[in-house]
């Protein structure tokens, strides 16, 4: 029986090499190609007509822009609609990325790997510090200094801030990546006890069923998560607490 | 864990930014600006018509107001018609009453001024007839021709007295 990590392999498609450095084409992208085609059709289709009233795809559509936009409003403020396009984007290539995942013996779930996830949380970290910065200048930096703290124990709540800062981007990839590893590892396992148990094997079949049910709910919850946190680091840099 | 390989986070990183960049730019130029257009539009509509229904209302709250001013006049020109016209009638039926008791009146004075001179005339008649009876029964009965006008006198003291009984 394959391990319930070999789902994660990196498979080469199209191997590439510019100078010392592999950029092959693998499965991962290919799998991100996917989700990219997916969310234009999504698009395309639902807003083909742009109707005054919305029909189904149209309404979704639509439901998934006011989500963030609402989103973004209430948590960051007026100030960060020129975000938007950035964060809707990362919301949706997260979301079909994971549902993409979730279809059986088709999905690979690029975001299952820390490459991928930290390279996104970095990118989120590096852009917001650099707002907070261009915009407050050096008055950024007192995003470090708690409100109304005892000046005794300023040294080690800067420190604390400084370090829960700096690990903003590990707690956000981590978070993705754990979340959809061990989703999927315990689907692929508990998928191995259905072949193994024979006729006893619906048990575990039937947990599987709600195990996939719970899955699509971690796949929306994750996405959802990622936008809203990097919801939280823009309103901490465009106002500072 | 395949994960943690590092010959596979370059790729992945290359093509996660190659393909992110492009539905970044997907979304950013067209889908995020069409759905802003679609939803701009409708709630311009929707505050357009509410514009519209608002408008309307007023409209017909003042068509309403002058209904009813209308309808006031009217009512208080009918009223005002109808205390004329009675007034007008009250005026004429007082008028012709008069009118009509004047002649009256004075046709019963023209026919009591009638009776009057008729009953002198019948008593006159009366005095006559008793003077000359008067006078034919003292001749039958005494043989005494008497003067005419002593027996009128006598006669006529009596009637003038009845005459003014007559009157009064």
């Amino acid at each position: 029986m394959a391990s319930p990590l070999a789902q994660f392999e990196i498979k080469t498609l199209i191997p590439i090499n510019v100078g010392a450095y592999d950029i092959s084409f693998t499965n991962s992208a290919l799998y991100m190609a996917f989700a990219v085609v997916a969310i234009m059709v999504f698009m395309i289709v639902g807003m083909r007509k742009g109707a005054l009233v919305p029909g189904r795809w149209q309404l979704c559509v639509e439901m998934c822009y006011e989500f963030i936009a609402n989103m973004l409003h209430d948590t960051a403020g007026r100030e960060a609609r020129k975000y938007f396009p950035f964060v809707f984007t990362l919301f949706m290539f997260i979301l079909f990325a994971n549902l993409i995942g979730m279809i059986p013996y088709f999905g690979f779930t690029f975001t299952s790997h820390i490459a991928v996830t930290f390279a996104m949380a970095a990118f989120v970290f590096v852009g917001v510090t650099l707002i907070g910065i261009i915009r407050h200048g050096f008055k950024f930096f007192t995003l470090f200094v708690p409100h109304g703290a005892p000046m005794a124990l300023m040294p080690l709540l800067v420190l604390i801030e400084l370090v829960s800062y700096l690990s903003r981007p590990i707690s956000l990839s981590v978070r993705l990546f754990a979340n959809m590893v061990a989703g999927h590892t315990m689907l692929k396992v508990f998928g191995g006890f259905v072949v193994a148990l024979g006729f006893f094997g619906i048990v575990p079949f039937a947990f599987i069923v709600a195990l996939t049910g719970l899955e699509l709910l971690v796949a929306f919850l994750q996405a959802y998560v990622f936008a809203i946190l990097t919801c939280m680091y823009l309103n901490d840099a465009l106002n500072l607490h | 864990m395949p994960q943690l390989d590092p010959a596979v986070f370059l790729p992945q990183i290359f093509w996660l930014v190659v393909i992110f960049g492009l539905i970044y730019l997907f979304i950013t130029y067209n889908a995020a600006p069409r759905i802003t257009e679609v939803l701009e539009r409708r709630q311009s509509k929707i505050a357009s018509d509410l514009e519209e229904a608002s408008d309307l209302q007023v409209k017909a709250d003042e068509a309403r107001i002058l209904y009813e001013k209308s309808l006031e006049q009217a009512r208080a020109k009918a009223a005002s018609t109808i205390t004329t016209k009675r007034e007008a009638i009250k005026v004429d039926v007082e008028t012709q009453y008069n009118k009509l008791s004047e002649k009256i009146t004075a046709e019963i004075a023209v026919a009591d001024e009638k009776i009057k001179v008729a009953k002198e005339a019948a008593l006159d008649d009366v005095q006559a007839m008793a003077a000359d009876i008067c006078k034919d029964v003292i001749l039958s009965v005494s043989g005494l021709a008497l003067d005419e006008k002593v027996i009128a006198k006598v006669v006529g003291g009596k009637f003038t007295s009845v005459k003014g009984n007559v009157n009064g």
